[in-house]
């Protein structure tokens, strides 16, 4: 793996990589196959970028498999989370921890 | 079984039971069987726990068929040689029927009444008496070579992150895949933390009815959250990175490696053969005692309670957790946690997200540490004195034919 690389992306028909350390606004995101794009924001280590754009009431597709549904339009190179990404199944709006 | 699964290990040796199980510790367990009887139990195992004395209990005064599950599967669990049951005397659990199975079972055991001894000094005296011969005659007994074949492990996580679906988790399913073709029987856990593999997991079962069993396990535990209005996911997940409950299933789920699916099995059953297992760790009927799994030691009790000998725990954020009959071996799946907790943690599997190693290294990595921990080496939780227990109570209804394919 090249240094340059700090994405990965599960499955090519993926619409999200996943950072593998912090990736900084502005920064070149790149996977171990050539994949680049450019974060929009700052994507924290094991958080979602996405890959395209991606509408409101889309799909968040991880390793082939539905992760979620959009609430929002995604625009690519943004992250991809709780404020923009709802569960199929049950959803925790509460925060339990802090 | 093929030829390759008995073939023991180099330095890997068990204490043989009479039942034919091989155990990979031989420790001397103090039970106490009410929540009136721990502080006297602990006291007993208190300064005997560095010479393999271990403390688990029930608190619950009134009876329950689980419990009495649990802490049978328990007092005659293979890394288990022997048993001193405190009792405070009017508590309902059955304390008659587990001294006779830990007897039948060909072990030492000894119950001892608090009421019936004289109260909280004299039977602290005698039960360290007891203990003190009993952890003589532990040390001296004799081990014979074990293979991979003679192993039940179990897997759970906690606190994951958003690298753990892609690191640890995958490396200890690949170790999984290793571990069950060299004949061993493994078990994954947690169907709350399944919900959106169901589709997945139904595929890979060895028969079609087992597959149903599977998705039905899942969609139980699916209908009881909801119920209950909250999941297996929170505020720790999402800060690092997972965004909803079937992403973190997905990644939960990778543990499990890529073998077919041969059971399903409920807390307190023995998997009938090797191969690989789900347990399902939600109640059956309705919500009757809120969160099924009230903590990751609880779900851990449970596999132990199946028969693991040890288990492979993965967390993102950190975690210590350790447990009194099954040594916890634990992976971390990014490099920044386990700097910070290097003392607790075995195995760092940050080191995929880092580029330095393979899936299949840190896999490789897996088996190495459960080889050494069924040679007699402590893990890193064992080292730090960690042997957590909890059981609480729960309901389950038998499991129908379909879920353990013959």
């Amino acid at each position: 793996m090249s240094a340059m690389v700090n994405m990965i992306v599960l499955d090519g028909d993926d619409n999200v990589g996943i950072a593998l350390r912090d990736i900084a606004a502005n920064e070149q995101a790149c996977d171990a196959r050539g994949l680049q794009l450019t974060a929009g924001e700052r994507i924290v280590q094991g958080h979602k970028i996405a890959l395209r754009d991606i509408a409101a009431g889309e799909r968040v597709i991880r390793f082939t498999m539905a992760v979620g549904i959009t609430t929002a339009a995604i625009p690519r190179g943004r992250l991809v989370h709780v404020h923009n990404v709802k569960s199929q199944y049950l959803n925790n709006d509460e925060d339990h921890y802090e | 079984m093929n030829r390759a699964s008995s073939q023991t290990v180099s330095g890997m040796r068990g204490f043989p039971r009479a039942d034919g199980r091989k155990g990979i510790r031989n420790f001397v367990v103090v039970a106490y069987l009410v929540e009136c009887a721990h502080h006297v139990a602990r006291q007993i195992a208190q300064g005997y726990q560095t010479e393999g004395a271990q403390l688990i209990g029930f608190p619950g005064c009134y009876p329950s068929d689980y419990a009495q599950r649990v802490m049978e599967a328990m007092c005659t669990h293979p890394n288990v040689g022997a048993v001193l049951l405190v009792s405070l005397g009017c508590e309902e659990f059955r304390r008659g029927a587990l001294l006779d199975m830990v007897a039948a079972s060909g072990r030492e055991a000894k119950l001892l009444v608090i009421q019936e001894s004289g109260g909280t000094r004299a039977t602290i005296a005698e039960g360290r008496q007891w203990l003190d011969a009993a952890l003589v005659r532990a040390k001296a007994a004799e081990t014979i070579p074990i293979a991979i074949s003679d192993l039940v492990i179990g897997t759970k996580c906690g606190g994951s992150d958003g690298l753990s679906g892609i690191t640890i988790n995958p490396a200890v399913g690949r170790a999984f895949d290793r571990l069950g073709d060299a004949g061993g029987t493994l078990m994954f856990e947690e169907t709350c933390e399944l919900i959106g593999c169901q589709e997945h997991m139904a595929k890979r079962a060895t028969t079609p009815e087992l597959g149903r069993e599977l998705r039905a396990a899942v969609e139980k535990a699916d209908r009881y959250y909801n119920e209950l209005g909250h999941g297996s996911f929170g505020g720790g997940n999402i800060k690092h990175g997972l965004s909803t409950l079937e992403e973190k299933s997905l990644g939960a789920y990778a543990k499990s490696g890529s073998r077919p699916i041969a059971g399903l099995i409920k807390p307190g059953t023995r998997p009938p053969k090797s191969g690989l297992y789900l347990m399902d760790t939600v109640n059956d009927g309705p919500v009757r005692y809120g969160i099924p799994n009230i903590n990751d030691t609880q779900t851990i009790t449970e596999m132990v309670a199946s028969g693991c000998h040890m288990i492979i725990f993965t967390t993102g954020a950190g975690s210590v957790v350790g447990q009194a009959v099954a040594p916890v071996i634990k992976g971390v799946s990014n490099s920044r946690v386990y700097q910070r907790l290097a003392e607790d943690i075995d195995v760092n599997g940050g080191t995929i997200a880092d580029g330095t190693e393979t899936i299949d290294d840190v896999a490789e990595r897996i088996v190495a540490a459960v080889v050494r921990l069924a040679s007699g080496h402590p893990s890193k939780s064992e080292e730090l004195g960690h042997q957590e227990f909890a059981l609480s109570y729960k309901t389950y209804e038998p499991a129908g034919p379909a879920c353990l394919p013959v």
